[in-house]
Protein backbone atom coordinates (compact mmCIF):
# COMPACT_ATOMS: atom_id res chain seq x y z
CA UNK A 1 0.00 0.00 0.00
CA UNK A 2 1.36 3.34 -0.97
CA UNK A 3 0.52 6.31 1.15
CA UNK A 4 -0.23 8.99 -1.44
CA UNK A 5 -0.64 11.89 0.82
CA UNK A 6 -1.26 12.61 4.41
CA UNK A 7 -3.66 15.33 5.24
CA UNK A 8 -3.93 15.79 8.98
CA UNK A 9 -7.49 16.07 10.19
CA UNK A 10 -8.12 17.45 13.62
CA UNK A 11 -4.41 17.45 14.03
CA UNK A 12 -4.29 13.76 13.21
CA UNK A 13 -3.53 12.23 9.86
CA UNK A 14 -6.07 11.15 7.33
CA UNK A 15 -4.38 8.43 5.36
CA UNK A 16 -5.18 8.35 1.73
CA UNK A 17 -4.06 4.94 0.71
CA UNK A 18 -4.06 2.98 -2.44
CA UNK A 19 -5.90 -0.22 -1.80
CA UNK A 20 -5.81 -1.68 -5.23
CA UNK A 21 -3.86 0.01 -7.91
CA UNK A 22 -5.49 -1.99 -10.66
CA UNK A 23 -8.98 -0.86 -9.77
CA UNK A 24 -9.76 2.54 -11.14
CA UNK A 25 -12.78 3.46 -9.10
CA UNK A 26 -12.98 3.63 -5.33
CA UNK A 27 -9.34 2.73 -5.11
CA UNK A 28 -8.47 5.16 -2.38
CA UNK A 29 -9.93 5.40 1.05
CA UNK A 30 -9.95 8.42 3.28
CA UNK A 31 -9.64 7.36 6.85
CA UNK A 32 -11.91 9.69 8.72
CA UNK A 33 -10.46 10.60 12.04
CA UNK A 34 -13.08 12.65 13.83
CA UNK A 35 -12.76 13.65 17.45
CA UNK A 36 -15.25 12.66 20.10
CA UNK A 37 -16.62 15.18 22.48
CA UNK A 38 -18.42 15.27 25.73
CA UNK A 39 -19.85 18.20 27.60
CA UNK A 40 -21.57 19.10 30.83
CA UNK A 41 -24.90 17.50 29.96
CA UNK A 42 -26.55 18.56 33.22
CA UNK A 43 -25.76 22.16 32.52
CA UNK A 44 -26.94 21.81 28.95
CA UNK A 45 -30.21 20.37 30.22
CA UNK A 46 -30.75 23.46 32.35
CA UNK A 47 -30.90 25.61 29.23
CA UNK A 48 -34.13 27.56 29.42
CA UNK A 49 -35.33 29.12 26.19
CA UNK A 50 -38.48 30.64 27.71
CA UNK A 51 -37.18 34.20 27.29
CA UNK A 52 -36.85 33.64 23.53
CA UNK A 53 -39.73 31.19 23.20
CA UNK A 54 -41.65 32.97 20.43
CA UNK A 55 -38.63 33.12 18.12
CA UNK A 56 -37.51 29.66 19.15
CA UNK A 57 -40.82 28.03 18.21
CA UNK A 58 -40.83 29.65 14.78
CA UNK A 59 -37.30 28.43 14.10
CA UNK A 60 -37.93 24.89 15.34
CA UNK A 61 -41.09 24.70 13.24
CA UNK A 62 -39.08 25.71 10.20
CA UNK A 63 -36.38 23.12 10.92
CA UNK A 64 -39.01 20.48 11.51
CA UNK A 65 -40.57 21.18 8.10
CA UNK A 66 -37.15 20.23 6.66
CA UNK A 67 -37.10 22.67 3.73
CA UNK A 68 -33.98 21.10 2.23
CA UNK A 69 -35.22 17.53 2.31
CA UNK A 70 -35.30 17.19 -1.45
CA UNK A 71 -32.33 19.41 -2.21
CA UNK A 72 -29.40 17.06 -1.86
CA UNK A 73 -29.94 14.97 -4.93
CA UNK A 74 -28.04 14.71 -8.15
CA UNK A 75 -30.27 16.28 -10.75
CA UNK A 76 -29.52 17.12 -14.37
CA UNK A 77 -27.90 20.28 -13.03
CA UNK A 78 -25.05 18.04 -11.87
CA UNK A 79 -23.02 18.33 -15.02
CA UNK A 80 -20.45 15.62 -15.03
CA UNK A 81 -17.05 17.09 -15.41
CA UNK A 82 -13.89 15.38 -16.44
CA UNK A 83 -12.04 15.27 -13.15
CA UNK A 84 -8.96 13.93 -14.87
CA UNK A 85 -8.72 17.14 -16.85
CA UNK A 86 -8.38 19.28 -13.72
CA UNK A 87 -4.77 20.36 -13.15
CA UNK A 88 -3.12 18.19 -10.49
CA UNK A 89 -2.72 21.04 -7.97
CA UNK A 90 -6.36 22.03 -8.27
CA UNK A 91 -7.55 18.46 -8.07
CA UNK A 92 -5.60 17.95 -4.87
CA UNK A 93 -6.91 21.13 -3.28
CA UNK A 94 -10.46 20.37 -4.33
CA UNK A 95 -10.23 16.92 -2.73
CA UNK A 96 -8.75 18.52 0.40
CA UNK A 97 -11.64 21.00 0.44
CA UNK A 98 -14.18 18.18 0.14
CA UNK A 99 -12.49 16.01 2.76
CA UNK A 100 -12.25 18.84 5.29
CA UNK A 101 -15.87 19.75 4.66
CA UNK A 102 -16.89 16.12 5.06
CA UNK A 103 -14.98 15.77 8.33
CA UNK A 104 -16.51 18.97 9.71
CA UNK A 105 -20.03 17.88 8.81
CA UNK A 106 -19.41 14.41 10.19
CA UNK A 107 -17.99 15.70 13.49
CA UNK A 108 -20.90 18.12 13.78
CA UNK A 109 -23.32 15.26 13.26
CA UNK A 110 -21.67 13.11 15.96
CA UNK A 111 -21.53 15.99 18.45
CA UNK A 112 -25.13 17.06 17.86
CA UNK A 113 -26.43 13.50 18.03
CA UNK A 114 -24.63 12.97 21.32
CA UNK A 115 -26.20 16.14 22.72
CA UNK A 116 -29.59 14.95 21.58
CA UNK A 117 -29.11 11.48 23.00
CA UNK A 118 -27.74 12.41 26.40
CA UNK A 119 -29.92 15.41 27.04
CA UNK A 120 -33.34 15.32 28.65
CA UNK A 121 -34.45 18.89 27.96
CA UNK A 122 -37.04 18.52 25.17
CA UNK A 123 -36.11 21.81 23.47
CA UNK A 124 -32.47 20.81 23.30
CA UNK A 125 -33.25 17.29 22.15
CA UNK A 126 -35.47 18.46 19.35
CA UNK A 127 -33.07 21.12 18.11
CA UNK A 128 -30.06 18.81 18.05
CA UNK A 129 -31.93 16.03 16.30
CA UNK A 130 -32.67 18.36 13.35
CA UNK A 131 -29.16 19.71 13.23
CA UNK A 132 -27.65 16.24 13.35
CA UNK A 133 -29.95 15.21 10.51
CA UNK A 134 -28.75 18.11 8.35
CA UNK A 135 -25.07 17.51 9.00
CA UNK A 136 -25.35 13.80 8.19
CA UNK A 137 -27.12 14.68 4.97
CA UNK A 138 -24.39 17.12 3.98
CA UNK A 139 -21.73 14.53 4.82
CA UNK A 140 -23.53 11.98 2.62
CA UNK A 141 -23.64 14.40 -0.27
CA UNK A 142 -19.94 15.24 -0.05
CA UNK A 143 -19.12 11.56 0.37
CA UNK A 144 -20.88 10.90 -2.90
CA UNK A 145 -18.85 13.60 -4.67
CA UNK A 146 -15.65 12.07 -3.37
CA UNK A 147 -16.67 8.82 -5.04
CA UNK A 148 -16.26 10.54 -8.39
CA UNK A 149 -12.61 10.89 -7.47
CA UNK A 150 -12.50 7.22 -6.60
CA UNK A 151 -12.26 8.02 -2.88
CA UNK A 152 -14.40 6.27 -0.30
CA UNK A 153 -14.51 6.82 3.45
CA UNK A 154 -12.90 4.33 5.75
CA UNK A 155 -14.55 3.93 9.14
CA UNK A 156 -11.50 2.29 10.70
CA UNK A 157 -11.51 4.89 13.48
CA UNK A 158 -14.50 3.17 15.04
CA UNK A 159 -12.44 0.23 16.27
CA UNK A 160 -9.47 2.28 17.40
CA UNK A 161 -9.05 3.70 20.89
CA UNK A 162 -10.71 7.09 21.06
CA UNK A 163 -10.22 9.74 23.67
CA UNK A 164 -13.14 11.93 24.56
CA UNK A 165 -12.38 15.59 24.83
CA UNK A 166 -14.51 18.17 26.56
CA UNK A 167 -16.28 21.38 25.60
CA UNK A 168 -18.12 23.51 28.07
CA UNK A 169 -21.69 24.11 26.81
CA UNK A 170 -21.10 27.83 26.41
CA UNK A 171 -17.99 27.17 24.33
CA UNK A 172 -20.00 24.87 22.12
CA UNK A 173 -22.43 27.72 21.65
CA UNK A 174 -19.78 30.32 20.76
CA UNK A 175 -17.75 28.00 18.56
CA UNK A 176 -20.57 26.32 16.69
CA UNK A 177 -22.46 29.58 16.29
CA UNK A 178 -19.44 31.10 14.61
CA UNK A 179 -18.62 28.02 12.62
CA UNK A 180 -22.16 27.76 11.25
CA UNK A 181 -22.42 31.46 10.42
CA UNK A 182 -18.98 31.73 8.88
CA UNK A 183 -19.76 28.53 6.98
CA UNK A 184 -22.84 30.23 5.60
CA UNK A 185 -20.84 33.32 4.65
CA UNK A 186 -18.19 31.22 2.90
CA UNK A 187 -20.63 29.13 0.91
CA UNK A 188 -22.85 32.01 -0.14
CA UNK A 189 -19.85 34.07 -1.22
CA UNK A 190 -18.65 31.20 -3.42
CA UNK A 191 -22.16 30.66 -4.77
CA UNK A 192 -22.65 34.35 -5.65
CA UNK A 193 -19.24 34.47 -7.26
CA UNK A 194 -20.03 31.55 -9.56
CA UNK A 195 -23.42 33.05 -10.36
CA UNK A 196 -21.52 35.95 -11.87
CA UNK A 197 -18.80 33.78 -13.40
CA UNK A 198 -20.38 30.46 -14.34
CA UNK A 199 -17.50 29.75 -16.71
CA UNK A 200 -15.21 29.46 -13.69
CA UNK A 201 -17.28 26.86 -11.89
CA UNK A 202 -14.94 23.89 -11.96
CA UNK A 203 -17.14 21.45 -10.04
CA UNK A 204 -20.93 21.01 -9.97
CA UNK A 205 -21.14 20.78 -6.17
CA UNK A 206 -20.94 24.57 -5.93
CA UNK A 207 -24.38 24.82 -7.54
CA UNK A 208 -25.82 23.23 -4.39
CA UNK A 209 -24.29 25.76 -2.02
CA UNK A 210 -27.19 28.21 -1.88
CA UNK A 211 -29.76 25.94 -0.22
CA UNK A 212 -27.00 24.09 1.58
CA UNK A 213 -25.79 27.19 3.36
CA UNK A 214 -29.35 27.98 4.43
CA UNK A 215 -29.05 24.96 6.74
CA UNK A 216 -25.87 26.42 8.22
CA UNK A 217 -27.66 29.72 8.55
CA UNK A 218 -30.58 28.31 10.48
CA UNK A 219 -28.28 26.28 12.76
CA UNK A 220 -26.55 29.55 13.55
CA UNK A 221 -29.94 31.13 14.28
CA UNK A 222 -30.58 28.42 16.86
CA UNK A 223 -27.26 29.04 18.61
CA UNK A 224 -27.94 32.77 18.59
CA UNK A 225 -31.20 32.11 20.44
CA UNK A 226 -29.50 29.73 22.87
CA UNK A 227 -26.97 32.41 23.75
CA UNK A 228 -29.57 35.14 23.93
CA UNK A 229 -31.68 33.01 26.25
CA UNK A 230 -28.97 33.49 28.87
CA UNK A 231 -27.77 37.13 28.67
CA UNK A 232 -24.83 36.31 30.97
CA UNK A 233 -23.26 34.47 28.06
CA UNK A 234 -23.11 37.69 26.07
CA UNK A 235 -21.90 40.10 28.72
CA UNK A 236 -19.33 40.61 31.46
CA UNK A 237 -16.18 38.51 31.24
CA UNK A 238 -17.74 36.36 28.52
CA UNK A 239 -17.16 39.25 26.14
CA UNK A 240 -13.47 38.39 26.39
CA UNK A 241 -14.24 34.83 25.31
CA UNK A 242 -16.32 36.03 22.38
CA UNK A 243 -13.46 38.23 21.26
CA UNK A 244 -11.09 35.31 21.59
CA UNK A 245 -13.28 33.06 19.46
CA UNK A 246 -13.68 35.73 16.80
CA UNK A 247 -9.92 36.33 16.56
CA UNK A 248 -9.10 32.61 16.51
CA UNK A 249 -11.70 31.70 13.90
CA UNK A 250 -10.96 34.65 11.57
CA UNK A 251 -7.19 34.14 11.77
CA UNK A 252 -7.40 30.38 11.21
CA UNK A 253 -9.64 30.80 8.22
CA UNK A 254 -7.28 33.33 6.68
CA UNK A 255 -4.25 31.07 7.11
CA UNK A 256 -6.04 27.96 5.91
CA UNK A 257 -7.46 29.58 2.81
CA UNK A 258 -3.99 30.74 1.84
CA UNK A 259 -2.92 27.11 1.79
CA UNK A 260 -5.27 26.53 -1.16
CA UNK A 261 -3.88 28.86 -3.85
CA UNK A 262 -4.89 26.74 -6.85
CA UNK A 263 -8.44 26.39 -5.62
CA UNK A 264 -8.92 30.14 -5.38
CA UNK A 265 -7.04 30.82 -8.60
CA UNK A 266 -9.37 28.49 -10.48
CA UNK A 267 -12.34 30.24 -8.90
CA UNK A 268 -10.90 33.51 -10.15
CA UNK A 269 -11.06 35.09 -6.73
CA UNK A 270 -8.29 36.68 -4.66
CA UNK A 271 -7.93 34.91 -1.32
CA UNK A 272 -7.70 38.13 0.67
CA UNK A 273 -10.62 39.61 -1.18
CA UNK A 274 -12.68 36.47 -0.58
CA UNK A 275 -11.81 36.32 3.11
CA UNK A 276 -12.58 39.98 3.66
CA UNK A 277 -15.97 39.51 2.01
CA UNK A 278 -16.64 36.55 4.31
CA UNK A 279 -15.59 38.57 7.38
CA UNK A 280 -17.88 41.45 6.37
CA UNK A 281 -20.87 39.15 6.05
CA UNK A 282 -20.04 37.33 9.29
CA UNK A 283 -19.59 40.63 11.16
CA UNK A 284 -22.95 41.82 9.87
CA UNK A 285 -24.66 38.58 10.96
CA UNK A 286 -23.08 38.42 14.41
CA UNK A 287 -24.68 41.77 15.26
CA UNK A 288 -27.74 39.67 16.13
CA UNK A 289 -26.14 38.47 19.35
CA UNK A 290 -22.51 39.41 19.94
CA UNK A 291 -21.86 42.52 22.05
CA UNK A 292 -18.75 43.37 20.04
CA UNK A 293 -17.39 43.06 16.51
CA UNK A 294 -13.80 42.92 15.31
CA UNK A 295 -12.77 46.10 13.52
CA UNK A 296 -12.00 44.35 10.24
CA UNK A 297 -11.76 47.59 8.24
CA UNK A 298 -8.90 48.81 10.40
CA UNK A 299 -5.84 48.29 8.15
CA UNK A 300 -3.98 46.80 11.12
CA UNK A 301 -6.43 43.90 11.16
CA UNK A 302 -5.42 42.68 7.71
CA UNK A 303 -1.74 43.30 8.51
CA UNK A 304 -2.01 41.07 11.58
CA UNK A 305 -3.61 38.31 9.53
CA UNK A 306 -1.00 38.61 6.80
CA UNK A 307 1.70 38.31 9.42
CA UNK A 308 -0.06 35.27 10.87
CA UNK A 309 0.04 33.65 7.44
CA UNK A 310 3.75 34.38 6.95
CA UNK A 311 4.44 32.88 10.38
CA UNK A 312 2.38 29.81 9.55
CA UNK A 313 4.40 29.29 6.37
CA UNK A 314 7.65 29.69 8.30
CA UNK A 315 6.36 27.23 10.90
CA UNK A 316 5.62 24.71 8.15
CA UNK A 317 9.16 25.05 6.82
CA UNK A 318 10.70 24.65 10.28
CA UNK A 319 8.54 21.58 10.76
CA UNK A 320 9.80 20.04 7.54
CA UNK A 321 13.37 20.92 8.39
CA UNK A 322 13.15 18.94 11.62
CA UNK A 323 16.15 18.31 13.87
CA UNK A 324 17.32 20.58 16.63
CA UNK A 325 17.50 23.69 14.44
CA UNK A 326 13.99 23.05 13.23
CA UNK A 327 12.78 22.74 16.79
CA UNK A 328 14.53 25.89 17.94
CA UNK A 329 13.01 27.79 15.04
CA UNK A 330 9.59 26.45 15.90
CA UNK A 331 9.83 27.77 19.46
CA UNK A 332 10.79 31.21 18.14
CA UNK A 333 8.03 31.22 15.56
CA UNK A 334 5.56 29.97 18.16
CA UNK A 335 6.39 32.96 20.35
CA UNK A 336 5.94 35.29 17.38
CA UNK A 337 2.55 33.70 16.64
CA UNK A 338 1.48 34.22 20.25
CA UNK A 339 2.62 37.85 20.21
CA UNK A 340 0.88 38.48 16.90
CA UNK A 341 -2.30 36.88 18.18
CA UNK A 342 -2.14 39.06 21.28
CA UNK A 343 -1.73 42.09 18.99
CA UNK A 344 -4.85 41.05 17.12
CA UNK A 345 -6.71 40.34 20.33
CA UNK A 346 -5.94 43.70 21.89
CA UNK A 347 -7.00 45.74 18.88
CA UNK A 348 -9.97 47.93 19.80
CA UNK A 349 -13.29 46.37 18.87
CA UNK A 350 -16.59 47.87 17.77
CA UNK A 351 -19.30 47.92 20.39
CA UNK A 352 -22.59 46.41 19.31
CA UNK A 353 -26.01 46.99 20.83
CA UNK A 354 -27.72 43.61 20.72
CA UNK A 355 -31.09 44.11 18.96
CA UNK A 356 -34.48 43.31 20.48
CA UNK A 357 -34.97 40.26 18.32
CA UNK A 358 -32.51 37.78 16.94
CA UNK A 359 -34.16 36.69 13.73
CA UNK A 360 -32.29 37.23 10.48
CA UNK A 361 -33.04 35.97 7.01
CA UNK A 362 -30.26 34.85 4.70
CA UNK A 363 -30.32 37.63 2.15
CA UNK A 364 -26.68 37.72 1.16
CA UNK B 1 -8.15 4.88 45.03
CA UNK B 2 -4.86 5.22 43.20
CA UNK B 3 -6.64 4.42 39.93
CA UNK B 4 -9.14 7.16 40.61
CA UNK B 5 -6.31 9.66 40.64
CA UNK B 6 -3.98 8.38 37.99
CA UNK B 7 -6.61 6.63 35.91
CA UNK B 8 -6.55 3.28 34.21
CA UNK B 9 -9.73 1.86 35.71
CA UNK B 10 -11.48 -0.08 32.96
CA UNK B 11 -15.12 -0.96 32.36
CA UNK B 12 -16.29 -3.48 29.76
CA UNK B 13 -19.71 -2.92 28.27
CA UNK B 14 -21.86 -4.08 25.38
CA UNK B 15 -22.35 -1.48 22.74
CA UNK B 16 -24.19 -0.93 19.50
CA UNK B 17 -22.43 0.66 16.58
CA UNK B 18 -24.78 2.17 14.03
CA UNK B 19 -23.52 3.11 10.60
CA UNK B 20 -25.38 4.78 7.79
CA UNK B 21 -23.36 5.04 4.61
CA UNK B 22 -25.86 6.12 2.01
CA UNK B 23 -26.33 8.96 -0.40
CA UNK B 24 -28.80 10.53 1.99
CA UNK B 25 -26.68 10.28 5.08
CA UNK B 26 -23.23 9.46 6.38
CA UNK B 27 -23.24 8.78 10.11
CA UNK B 28 -21.57 6.60 12.69
CA UNK B 29 -22.60 6.37 16.31
CA UNK B 30 -21.55 4.24 19.24
CA UNK B 31 -24.11 3.63 22.01
CA UNK B 32 -23.43 1.79 25.24
CA UNK B 33 -26.36 -0.54 25.75
CA UNK B 34 -26.60 -0.22 29.53
CA UNK B 35 -26.54 3.56 29.45
CA UNK B 36 -22.95 3.86 30.67
CA UNK B 37 -21.62 7.30 29.86
CA UNK B 38 -18.16 8.59 29.11
CA UNK B 39 -16.53 11.49 30.84
CA UNK B 40 -13.80 13.93 29.73
CA UNK B 41 -10.50 12.21 29.04
CA UNK B 42 -11.93 8.67 28.99
CA UNK B 43 -10.76 6.42 26.22
CA UNK B 44 -13.08 4.03 24.42
CA UNK B 45 -12.02 0.99 22.43
CA UNK B 46 -14.60 -0.92 20.45
CA UNK B 47 -13.41 -4.50 20.03
CA UNK B 48 -13.54 -6.67 16.96
CA UNK B 49 -12.73 -6.44 13.31
CA UNK B 50 -12.60 -3.05 11.60
CA UNK B 51 -16.08 -1.98 10.66
CA UNK B 52 -16.92 -1.55 7.03
CA UNK B 53 -20.29 -0.79 5.58
CA UNK B 54 -20.63 -0.80 1.81
CA UNK B 55 -21.90 2.34 0.20
CA UNK B 56 -25.68 2.47 0.10
CA UNK B 57 -26.19 0.46 3.28
CA UNK B 58 -27.18 0.94 6.90
CA UNK B 59 -25.88 -1.56 9.42
CA UNK B 60 -25.79 -2.17 13.15
CA UNK B 61 -23.12 -4.09 14.98
CA UNK B 62 -23.23 -5.54 18.49
CA UNK B 63 -19.79 -5.27 20.00
CA UNK B 64 -17.96 -5.19 23.30
CA UNK B 65 -16.21 -2.00 24.27
CA UNK B 66 -13.68 -1.17 26.93
CA UNK B 67 -13.85 2.23 28.56
CA UNK B 68 -10.59 3.24 30.16
CA UNK B 69 -11.46 5.85 32.73
CA UNK B 70 -9.33 8.95 32.96
CA UNK B 71 -7.83 9.77 36.33
CA UNK B 72 -8.80 12.87 38.26
CA UNK B 73 -5.78 14.79 36.99
CA UNK B 74 -6.36 13.95 33.37
CA UNK B 75 -10.06 14.70 33.73
CA UNK B 76 -9.29 18.14 35.11
CA UNK B 77 -6.75 18.73 32.38
CA UNK B 78 -9.19 17.69 29.65
CA UNK B 79 -11.87 19.93 31.11
CA UNK B 80 -9.46 22.84 31.21
CA UNK B 81 -7.99 22.46 27.75
CA UNK B 82 -10.59 20.64 25.65
CA UNK B 83 -12.37 23.88 24.88
CA UNK B 84 -9.45 25.06 22.82
CA UNK B 85 -9.94 22.30 20.29
CA UNK B 86 -13.16 23.90 19.15
CA UNK B 87 -11.59 24.94 15.87
CA UNK B 88 -12.06 21.38 14.70
CA UNK B 89 -15.68 22.13 14.09
CA UNK B 90 -14.92 24.62 11.34
CA UNK B 91 -14.84 23.35 7.78
CA UNK B 92 -11.61 25.20 6.96
CA UNK B 93 -9.57 23.99 9.88
CA UNK B 94 -9.11 20.29 9.36
CA UNK B 95 -6.14 19.81 7.16
CA UNK B 96 -3.06 21.41 8.52
CA UNK B 97 -0.62 20.43 5.85
CA UNK B 98 0.21 23.08 3.33
CA UNK B 99 -0.63 21.61 -0.02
Amino acid sequence: MNAHSKVPANGKPIHVEDQNETTKMAHETTLLDPRFYTTDFDKLDKTDVSSVRAEWDVLIEQMKSDPNKGHFKRTEAWDDIDLESLPEGLRKELVDFLVSSLTAEFSGCVLYKEMKRRGSNPDIKELFSYMSRDEARHAGFINDSLKDFGIGVNLGFLTKAKKYTYFRPKFIFYATYLSEKIGYARYITIFRHFEKHPEKRFHPIFKWFQEWCNDEFSHGEAFSLLMRSDPKLLSGHNKLWIKFFLCAVYATMFVRDHARPEFHKAMGIGIEDYDMRVFRITNEITKQCFPLLLDIENPKFLKRLQRMNRLAIAMGKADNQGGIMGRIKKVGIGAAVAANFAGLYFMPTIKNEIPETSRLVPTW
Amino acid sequence: MIKKIIGGETVDVDCTVEIINTFESLEAHVRFNDGTTVAPGDEVLVHGKPIEVPYGEKQQFDRRATIKRAGAVERLWTRATGDFEFMELCEFSFSEERL
